[in-house]
């Protein structure tokens, strides 16, 4: 009878420790959607809410932020946000490796889906139908730098602008008596190189250029951005020429394309040997930092506050062909707001965010640079200045190639690894081998 | 051993069961329909899924058999690990499978594609690239880190001085996970070796940056991490060989190499069989060192008419990159499927032929 009691009593305590878990997730699971779920009253929301003192109260929206480093700074935005407004934002961030994209796969089949996400623009036809119109909402006026969709219209929310072309160090530059506005042409360049590399000692620099091909870590730099001056280098921001060629089955122009090897050639040429094939981006960064190198073939992210560097810095165009004198500049991803949420929670906050208060912390707390016209804080990162100059020249190109095929940043990068090692000879090798990776690429 | 029921109640019996199905059901249409079960003011769908539950359990205790009372018993308690089981394992498995016939994105199931994505990855050269490297990965590696395990095992058997830190140095890379491995080497190999090579032969760039050393160095660092752990298991054979047997051969005048090959190696040939499955399988699926060494990078000039870009691209590293790097989940899980298929197979093999060695023992 004892040893009858005793198995009763395991067998309840395996089936409740069972059934506890799975009570517990889908508990949590309908609070998660009565934020999302319109017909759920408000009465019973706060019911919901009352009931587990951990998840977000029916109003709440919630934002799945993709960068990490400004974690801290939009969480004092939310604190902001619900000072002013009374409405609450909850930021969740993904970070470290975990891709945002890959974690909203996951929430999106768990039903657990953020109002407010962050996407890259080429990201756009993956949630086709999916995301909310944001057009005719009052911050669109404010700024160009909106994200839009033929099916879906205005859908992405600009946070920031991010600029890359070739940051430079003017102090070495004015050293060496080249003026960076001059760099508009290959000859430019090419003698400029010349000049700064026979004054290295002098200038007390180990090389020309900062410029790393290394494929596993930083494909991202030359696969995407490097290779998004072949794109858009020269080009007014909405021109989608070259874009539009790539996506149309991977067609090159191969005139263009041997013009930028040969400038890819000279980087190569000039860059820091110990740096070029297998260096790191904080070796890259860390030099152009410490003076090493006269340029960087990175954006304004990587020196984001002024105590730094202890020079002046600037951009100068990839002046592949004659007369290129353009930087590429525009959001390198966008918020949107998801349709089956909080989509007036969302827009609301879109338009609070354009504002003062708001722009304020991103400005000057996340060292942003704001994508809005009205905006009256200049931002913090030494690049700003250099990158407002072109932009409000109407200088600046579009950042099409977020708008490649997912994954062909890591076909691609290879190529330019093999040209900086040499296993690719020369520029005609360069055209004729990336013309028959991204063919290839785009036949899968 | 008789077993009877006592107080075996049809009616409490089947009124648990009954009620127990009704209050699962209707929670789990609840969650499905996504509304909330109100009752007394709050959300009983969770409640109701927990006493369903355990209503169905009660149910089955209470019931009057005695012939399927042990088998009932039996159901209850097994049920907590074969539920876990099939979420884990049986049920993503078949959603796998199932998937590999759509066009899937992570997101949605827009078509059904039939066999297109199986018949697409057999055309695909950089895929069956990495096939062929794998099992070229899986040959040097399953040679090289049995050898290199057995040698330690040997040092480590024989009566040298400070023999325990030797066991402890050995085993301690693999103690240590792969990503962290890979970036520990990648450094090394960046940074230390280029140094060595730009001595020896003028090559400045690290071995990570070509394909052929960059395949090398991932055998380098995987027989580093993995050879401790199989010299254990070389070092627990070594020691099972009987002291007499080893006795009567040096009474008899064997060199110590005759005791090698005539005692010491047949009387592990078990344990080498184990060894050899364990490299086997545990290099089939490499993905860690892989990911954090070379990320799959490094070409190949022409293969199959095409430049490849991922010269030391593994097998679980392009599954892995063609559904989340690329974002094509459900080309990724057709390969995934044929993944599955190959370690089946040696899983198998490795079961039929580790039993059929212990009867002849």
């Amino acid at each position: 009878m004892k040893k009858k009691a005793l198995t009763l009593l395991m067998a309840g305590v395996m089936a409740f420790s069972l059934t506890a878990c799975g009570g517990a997730s889908t508990n949590s699971g309908s609070t998660d959607n009565s934020g999302a779920d319109s017909t759920t009253t408000e009465a019973e929301a706060d019911a919901d809410s009352s009931s587990s003192d951990k998840t977000v109260s029916g109003d709440a929206i919630r934002l799945l932020n993709g960068k990490p480093e400004i974690d801290a700074q939009l969480q004092e935005l939310a604190a902001k946000y619900n000072e002013e407004t009374g409405a609450e934002v909850v930021i969740e961030t993904i970070g470290g490796d975990t891709n945002a994209s890959d974690e909203l796969k996951k929430m999106y089949q768990a039903d657990n889906m953020p109002d407010i996400f962050v996407i890259e623009a080429n990201q756009a036809a993956n949630w086709d139908g999916m995301l909310a119109d944001l057009s005719g909402e009052e911050w669109t006026d404010k700024t160009g730098f909106e994200l839009t969709d033929d099916n879906m219209g205005t859908i992405g929310f600009p946070y920031t602008v991010e600029a890359t072309a070739l940051g430079y160090n003017a102090d070495v530059l004015s050293a060496a008596g080249v003026d960076p506005a001059s760099l508009t042409s290959p000859d430019a360049w090419k003698s400029a190189c010349e000049t700064l590399d026979s004054k290295k000692d002098e200038l007390g620099i180990t090389a020309v250029f900062g410029w790393c091909a290394e494929p596993a870590n930083l494909g991202w730099s030359s696969g995407t951005h490097v290779f998004g001056q072949y794109l858009d280098a020269g080009l007014k921001a909405d021109d989608t020429t070259y874009i539009d060629m790539l996506n149309d089955g991977g067609k090159i122009d191969d005139a263009r394309m041997k013009s930028f090897a040969e400038f890819v050639g000279m980087m190569n040429q000039y860059s820091d040997p110990a740096l070029l094939v297998d260096g790191t981006y904080d070796n890259q960064v860390a030099g152009f930092k410490d003076g090493k190198y006269a340029f960087i073939t990175q954006g304004n992210w990587c020196v984001t506050s002024p105590e730094d560097v202890s020079f002046e810095v600037g951009f100068a165009p990839y002046a592949f062909e004659d007369g290129i004198n353009t930087i590429i500049a525009g959001p390198p991803s966008y918020w949107v707001a998801y349709q089956d949420g909080n989509v007036d929670g969302a827009k609301a906050f879109f338009n609070w965010c354009a504002g003062d208060s708001a722009q304020d912390i991103l400005v000057n707390k996340a060292g942003l640079v704001s994508p809005f016209d009205d905006c009256q804080y200049e931002a913090t990162n030494p690049f700003y200045k250099s990158m407002k100059s072109y932009i409000d020249a109407g200088n600046y190109s579009g950042w099409h190639t977020m708008l490649k095929k997912d994954g062909l940043q890591n076909e691609t990068c290879q190529v330019f690894a093999d040209y900086a090692k040499g296993s690719i000879a020369d520029a005609d090798a360069f055209v004729e081998t990336i013309k028959k990776v991204i063919e290839s690429y785009y036949a899968e | 051993m008789e077993y009877k029921i006592s107080n075996g109640n049809k009616p409490l019996s089947l009124v648990c069961l009954i009620a127990g199905v009704v209050m699962l059901i209707s929670a789990l249409v609840c969650d499905f329909a996504k509304k909330s079960l109100m009752l007394f003011g709050s959300d009983c769908r969770g409640a109701f899924l927990v006493l369903g539950a355990v209503g169905i359990f009660l149910g089955l205790f209470f019931f009057p058999t005695e012939k399927h009372h042990r088998k009932i018993i039996n159901i209850i308690f097994l049920f907590p690990l074969l539920f876990a089981f099939a979420v884990t394992v049986i049920i993503p498995l078949v959603l796998g499978i199932g998937y590999s016939f759509t066009d899937w994105d992570g997101i949605r199931v827009k078509n059904v594609v039939g066999l297109a994505n199986y018949t697409k990855m057999f055309t695909q050269p950089s895929f069956i690239w990495s096939i062929l490297i794998t099992f070229l990965f899986v040959l040097f590696n399953m040679i090289l880190v049995n050898l290199v395990a057995f040698l330690l095992a040997l040092l480590c058997t024989s009566k040298i001085k400070g023999m325990g830190f030797f066991r402890a140095a050995y085993f301690l890379p693999n103690l240590i996970g792969g990503i962290v491995l890979g970036y520990i080497w990648q450094f090394i190999f960046s940074n230390v070796v280029t140094k060595w090579t730009t001595a020896l032969s003028g090559n400045q760039y690290s071995m990570l940056s070509d394909t052929k050393t960059a395949f090398i160095a991932i055998i380098i660092v995987y027989v580093w991490q993995y050879a401790g752990y199989i010299m254990l298991i070389y070092i627990t054979g070594l020691n099972m060989i009987p002291l007499d047997v080893l006795e009567a051969a040096a009474i008899d005048g064997a060199s110590r190499l005759q005791t090698l090959f005539n005692i010491k190696l047949p009387m592990i040939a078990s344990t080498i069989t184990i060894c050899t499955f364990l490299t086997l399988t545990s290099a089939f699926k490499m993905f860690d060192v892989n990911l954090a060494l070379t990320n799959g990078t490094g070409s190949i000039a022409d293969f199959m008419g095409s430049y490849l870009t991922n010269g030391t691209e593994m097998l679980a590293l392009n599954i892995y990159s063609t559904a989340v790097v690329e974002n094509k989940y459900a080309f990724g899980e057709a390969k995934a499927v044929l993944f599955f298929i190959i370690l089946a197979i040696v899983s198998i093999l490795q079961v039929k032929i580790t039993s059929s060695k212990e009867v002849e023992l």
